[in-house]
């Protein structure tokens, strides 16, 4: 009997082991290493010759301007991404809004690049891109315009990774818009019909404020999705030329096996930008609340 | 068949207490309802039989026994919940079953069980069926049937009727007492609908902020309610109750005592009024009469007075009631009861004359 | 000109979104195309649309490029044993979450939602010397086990469960059921929504994740396809776009089956994963 009571106690935390297992061995420890590591010279080849350095790593970031190039880097293309996907995306959901078979069609067709590899995505628009026998040029040439090298020109670079990740994206946000779009009550907008409001007084005074907590998060979401950039640079242009695609993940990466304290250090930065940015989303959401 | 007791209980939740040193006997067998206002507790009580909340302090005893170490499911108890609770991904006939399956019940005895229990509750034809695709009513059953089917010594039913249309709740009502008189079992059902209670029970259990106004009959808790929460809880319209104006006393009568008339009455209470609403109920109509001091209710089977008219309102001795300044009823035995009833023929003699020289 | 607009104005707004959606097609069209080219059809000008013979040949030779019947058992065995082990792992966690009370809860579960904003991009040099440790790196599990606790999926699950109302489980308590059966028969088959989102969402992740194993492999015997395909153009050479589209194709094909038939579930689940 007194045995079965004990279970019943213990029971909750067996039944939360594995999941805590894995969340305190995978991420939470992870987390504490790698602040260690950051203090560290670390030596893979012979641990025991690991030294520490204090905040030497630290110093080191700070004062090499190929880190404030990849920071930099980084800034643009989550500026270009977050802006050119949520204005693309808002205005393709205000134009997809309505429930219509072909809307539906194409909102999907929209958001199939999402769920392609982003291994995929990347080589067919490199093939495109590509200077010479690529798709793009071609159309551009048609049009009598003249072409571009895309990826292999430092000036070119980063936009066409840009534009990659912003084709990429545009069907998953266009969705989650749409979904906020309909989740408005009809009644507002005839109640707007009634008192023979324009459509653009309509979106600009009802739709875009009762839709802009999701605005919010979504712009939140992309920020931080963002400053985790790598798949595409390191497949595209390997973070080149000349370091003009080097992001902060690409940065980390690189110096992964021959300076892990140093890499280290560089990913305790990447986490501090990322919390930071998490705590913003965190304000905003509990204003979110707020509201309703 | 068992018995329940509750012994000095006391229940609550994250330090509110909501029910204190309770005591409480239902008797085997017997048809037992739970009443009282919304938030009184009965949900309460009747999860620590089951023993779903157990108790904070104090036993449950289920025939004799003490019951607060046993798991829900070995106290052969069974409940049926207000919104049904049914297993929705299970069909009818699983449903059904998965307490006997739990109880490793043998498949043919099973099969068995299930189909005499569905013919009785009239499913008999739905076994395969999944629940969403059955009406309310059907769902009620199920719920029901899933109940029956363990033989439970104690069948709970916290407001089993209260999510069903009227016609179908009053059908639902009978088929309930019909079958408590052929199962014989203990039944506590809870409610809050008064009616319900009377018709059903055979004992009324009446419950206020945790505590027991009064354990009867349904024609003792009427006829002789404890204290003036269970005259007013009790009836419908409940118990008129107005001041008599000494040593904190009320005194009242229910609205079917009441007689009017046009002309002045010779009963022992009177007092003159007017007819401010005028309710026809088909066999009964329901006036409310105001006097200078008080509202009335009055139930007639009779329908001859409009609204506006002056009416005397008049009670006959045998149907007052009084109630001492602690709430409780002053029995016709105490000594008291015959003084605050002159008391109160007095006063109606000062009223009538003073309604006459006005009128 | 009103009258006239009323007329023009359905067929150019559907033309319209016919261009968009052909943006957002068009290149798997283009990739499809060129993986039947020839290599000098890839090269004219202006290109080579329809291929005049379908060259097969070209899938052959990109799956000879290297061990490419490894690089799909790997993704297979790791983007199935993932959903399986978090399905596993998610159930229980979920449920004791949702439904039972006990110290700490709140704490532990501030930790679930602490993890799943600590993104793989931050961790994977502490993970991988620790892997590297426990001498797991030349098998699938470093790619498998960090992923046993999906944080979202626990997060999703709960609030699932937490919409169950407790009757259902008191009565299921009541008929003597043990609380595994409890899990088993009654909250599982009721939350089948949630786990075929959950699950459907981790195939696309994992099937489809590059940076992962790219930092936990060092050999080609434990990488998944979608290394072995950005690897073509080291092997094959960076202008032979119809072998790499090829293998491309292979890479993109199970995705979109699968999105052909769970379309609407794969759009609902990563809506939820936006919203909540
Ligand atoms: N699990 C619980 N935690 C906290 N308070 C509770 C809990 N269950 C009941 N209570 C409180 O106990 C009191 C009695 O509740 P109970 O459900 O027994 O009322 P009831 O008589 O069944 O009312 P109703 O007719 O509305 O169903 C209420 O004030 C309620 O808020
Ligand atoms: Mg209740």
């Amino acid at each position: 009997m007194d045995k079965k009571r004990i279970w019943e106690a213990v029971r909750p935390y067996v039944m939360i082991l594995p999941a805590m297992t894995g969340i305190v061995l995978f991420v939470l420890y992870p987390v504490a290493y790698l602040i260690k590591l950051s203090f560290y010279k670390y030596n893979l080849m012979n641990k025991d010759k690991s030294k520490f350095i204090g905040t030497d790593n630290y110093t080191q970031i700070f004062s090499r301007e190929d880190f404030y190039t990849a920071l930099l880097n980084t800034v643009v293309y989550t500026i270009g991404v977050v802006v050119l996907t949520l204005v693309l995306s808002l205005i393709i959901a205000v134009w997809l809004n309505k429930r219509k078979r072909f809307n539906a069609i194409v909102q999907a067709g929209i958001f199939t690049p999402h769920i392609i590899s982003i291994v995929s995505v990347a080589l067919v628009w490199m093939w495109l891109m590509e200077p010479n026998h690529g798709l793009l040029n071609f159309l551009l040439k048609t049009f009598g315009l003249p072409g571009s090298t895309w990826l292999q020109n430092s000036s070119t670079a980063m936009i066409s990774i840009i534009i990659v990740s912003v084709w990429q994206n545009i069907g998953y946000y266009t969705l989650i818009i749409v979904a906020a779009l309909q989740s408005i009550p009809p009644s507002i907008y005839e109640a707007a019909a009634l008192d023979n409001a324009s459509k653009f007084q309509v979106f600009r005074k009802i739709t875009l404020p009762l839709i802009s907590p999701q605005l919010f998060f979504i712009l939140i979401i992309m920020t931080i999705g963002s400053f985790k950039v790598f798949d595409t640079v390191k497949i595209m242009t390997g973070g080149g030329p000349n370091g003009a695609t080097t992001t902060l993940v690409y940065y980390i990466y690189e110096f992964r096996t021959n300076s892990i304290g140093y890499a280290s250090a560089t990913g305790v930065v990447l986490m501090a930008i990322i919390a930071l940015l998490t705590v913003v989303y965190f304000r905003v959401l509990s204003k979110k609340v707020h509201y309703q | 068949m068992a018995s329940i007791e509750f012994v000095n209980v006391t229940q609550s939740f994250d330090k509110n207490v909501i029910i204190k040193d309770l005591n409480l006997k239902i008797e085997d067998g017997k048809f037992t309802v739970l009443v009282g206002p919304s938030g009184c507790g009965k949900t309460t009580l009747l999860r620590m039989i089951a023993g779903l909340d157990p108790q904070t302090s104090g036993s449950v005893l289920i025939n004799g026994k003490d019951v607060t170490r046993i798991p829900p499911g070995q106290r052969g108890v069974a409940m049926v919940f207000q919104n049904y609770a049914i297993y929705p991904t299970m069909s009818v006939r699983e449903n059904i079953e998965f307490g006997l399956k739990n109880n490793k019940v043998p498949k043919d005895e099973r099969k068995r069980l299930v189909e005499s229990i569905s013919e009785t509750v009239g499913l008999a034809g739905y076994l395969d069926r999944k629940p969403s695709t059955l009406s309310g009513g059907q769902r009620q059953r199920i719920a029901l049937a899933r109940a029956m089917v363990k033989k439970p010594s104690v069948f709970l039913m916290d407001e089993p009727l209260s999510n069903l249309d009227a016609k179908l709740r009053v059908q639902m009502r009978i088929e309930l007492i019909e079958m408590h008189k052929k199962l014989g079992t203990t039944f506590v059902y809870v409610t809050h609908d008064q009616v319900e209670a009377m018709s059903m029970a055979d004992t009324i259990v009446l419950m206020n902020q945790g505590q027991i106004q009064q354990e009867a009959a349904p024609e003792v808790i009427y006829r002789q309610p404890n204290n003036l929460f269970a005259a007013q809880f009790i009836g419908v319209p409940p118990m008129n109750i107005a001041e008599l104006g000494i040593d904190n006393v009320m005194f009242g009568f229910r609205p079917e005592s009441g007689v009017l008339s046009t002309e002045p009455l010779a009963t022992h209470f009177q007092v003159p009024g007017t007819i401010v609403t005028r309710e026809m109920l088909g066999s009964e109509t329901i006036y409310q009469v105001k006097s200078e001091e008080q509202a009335y209710m009055i139930k007639c089977t009779e329908d001859r007075f409009v609204v506006d008219q002056e009416v005397y309102l008049g009670v006959e001795a045998g149907n007052l009631f009084f109630f001492g300044a602690d709430e409780n009823r002053i029995d016709r035995e105490d000594g008291r009861f015959s003084s605050y009833l002159e008391a109160l023929g007095g006063r109606s003699k000062v009223l009538v004359m003073r309604g006459q020289a006005n009128g | 000109m009103s009258f006239e607009w009323k007329y023009v104005r359905a067929p150019l707004s559907f033309l319209l979104k016919a261009i968009v959606l052909m943006i957002f097609i068009f290149p798997f069209l283009w990739m499809i195309s060129t993986s039947l080219q020839t290599f000098q059809e890839t090269l004219t000008f202006p290109p080579t649309w329809i291929p005049s013979i379908p060259q097969w040949v070209n899938f052959s030779t990109a799956m000879n490029a290297g061990p490419f019947l490894t690089y799909a058992r790997n993704s297979i065995i790791v983007t199935f044993s993932v959903i399986l082990i978090q399905v596993l792992v998610m159930i229980p966690a979920a449920y004791a979450f949702a439904k039972y009370r006990f110290a700490g809860k709140e704490i532990l579960f501030s930790f679930v939602l602490l993890a799943f904003m600590i993104p793989g991009q931050v961790t994977f040099i502490p993970v991988y010397l620790m892997l590297a440790d426990w001498g797991l790196i030349n098998s699938l599990l470093p790619q498998i086990l960090p992923f046993m606790a999906n944080a979202f999926g626990i997060f999703l699950l709960r609030q699932y469960f937490m919409q169950i109302p407790q009757e259902i489980i008191e009565s299921a308590r009541l008929d003597n059921a043990s609380e595994f059966k409890i899990i088993w028969k009654i909250m599982v088959p009721m939350s089948m929504p949630a786990l075929a989102t959950i699950a459907l969402f981790s195939f696309v992740s994992h099937w489809n994740d590059y940076f992962w194993p790219l930092v936990m492999t060092d050999s080609a015997a434990v990488r998944p396809l979608t290394m072995g395909i950005a690897m073509l153009r080291e092997t094959e050479g960076i202008s032979n776009w119809h072998i790499i589209m090829a293998g491309n194709v292979v890479l993109v094909i199970p995705i979109l089956i699968v999105y052909l038939f769970a379309s609407k579930q794969i759009v609902k689940a990563f809506v939820y994963s936006g919203i909540k």
